[in-house]
């Protein structure tokens, strides 16, 4: 289930939620599961948010800030390096890997442009790994 | 109220197409709040994303703090549902087709390519992001450290934050 979750588009999480809620109960257990993920977490940071406004201009409010982002980045890349371990199993795929990295993060190509030029291109290679269908 | 559509529109769009989640979407949600549409400056932009890194719950609360930077607790709400509620319809319908599929090979495959590029949007992402936050090599090498120690370590995400907070306070960053 969380693998289905992965490969749609969109918040990993609130799919997992939708997939989980709708087991239970459907439209109506997907709605619940996803206001339960969302509710508390929005409410604290919006606070978070207020507390924000007020106390941005201290020096160490701003230093701690700088820090999170930058190890929020650290995480964020290196998780996705740990992802690459199926692309590694079929070298060819880190290809296109390395093409959306490219297209993305050196020349800033838009989100929809990058996914419409990638998909024929994953879809054709992972066809190619599979085999005929 | 026209910053509030237009924020439910693209946000939705978004939602769309963001294979490898939220964390695909930085450049993008950057993009849009900051270089087009001049709802936050750089700096509000990279607070809000540490902020979301740091709070508990899911990563698109950036999306939330954007939502509610632009237009209070209602733009919250309305940029939160944008984020949610075209991939939520997608998997909804999917998550069935998908696991009840005859063709295990067809399934498998669909599986490998969009986590393909799930991964290169998200180290793209990764790698976008990072020169419009990262203000000078201290916060690069601390990107770089966080790289290293998440791929041969298993250490909670907290810890790292708590550390790049830290040195952050501590005025290395």
């Amino acid at each position: 289930m969380l693998g289905i979750c992965q490969i749609v588009p969109g918040p990993n999480i609130v799919n997992l939620a939708v997939c989980v809620g709708s087991k239970f109960a459907g439209v109506r257990g997907a709605l619940g599961a996803v206001l339960g993920l969302m509710l508390g977490p929005s409410a604290i940071v919006i606070l978070l948010g207020m507390l924000y406004e007020y106390y941005s201009y201290l020096p160490a409010v701003q230093g701690m800030l700088r820090g999170i982002s930058a190890v929020g980045i650290g995480l964020i890349a290196g998780t996705g390096l740990k992802m690459m371990r199926n692309e590694f199993i079929y070298p060819p795929m880190l290809l296109v890997v390395a093409f959306t990295v490219i297209a993305a993060g050196y020349f800033h190509l838009g989100l929809g442009l990058v996914v419409l030029i990638a998909l024929p291109m994953t879809l054709y290679l992972a066809w190619l790994k599979v085999g005929k269908l | 109220m026209s910053a509030l559509i237009g924020l439910f529109l693209k946000l939705s769009a978004f939602s769309a197409l963001a294979f490898g989640g939220i964390n695909a979407l930085l450049p993008a949600l950057y993009e849009l709040s900051v270089t087009q549409e001049h709802w936050l400056s750089t700096q509000t932009f990279a607070d809000f994303f540490a902020i979301a890194q740091a709070a508990p719950g899911p990563n698109l609360m950036t999306v939330t703090l954007i939502g509610w930077h632009v237009s209070g607790v209602i733009g919250a709400v309305v940029a939160s549902i944008a984020i949610c509620w075209p991939s939520s319809i997608m998997v909804y319908f999917l998550q069935n087709y998908i696991s009840n599929m005859r063709n295990l090979k067809k399934q498998k495959m669909i599986q490998f390519a969009a986590s393909a590029l799930a991964v290169g949007l998200v180290l793209g992402s990764a790698w976008g992001i990072s020169s419009q936050i990262n203000q000078n090599l201290q916060a690069y090498a601390l990107t770089l450290a966080t790289i290293i120690v998440v791929l041969f370590t298993r250490w909670h995400p907290l810890y790292f934050i708590g550390i790049g907070g830290a040195l952050g306070v501590l005025g290395l960053i």
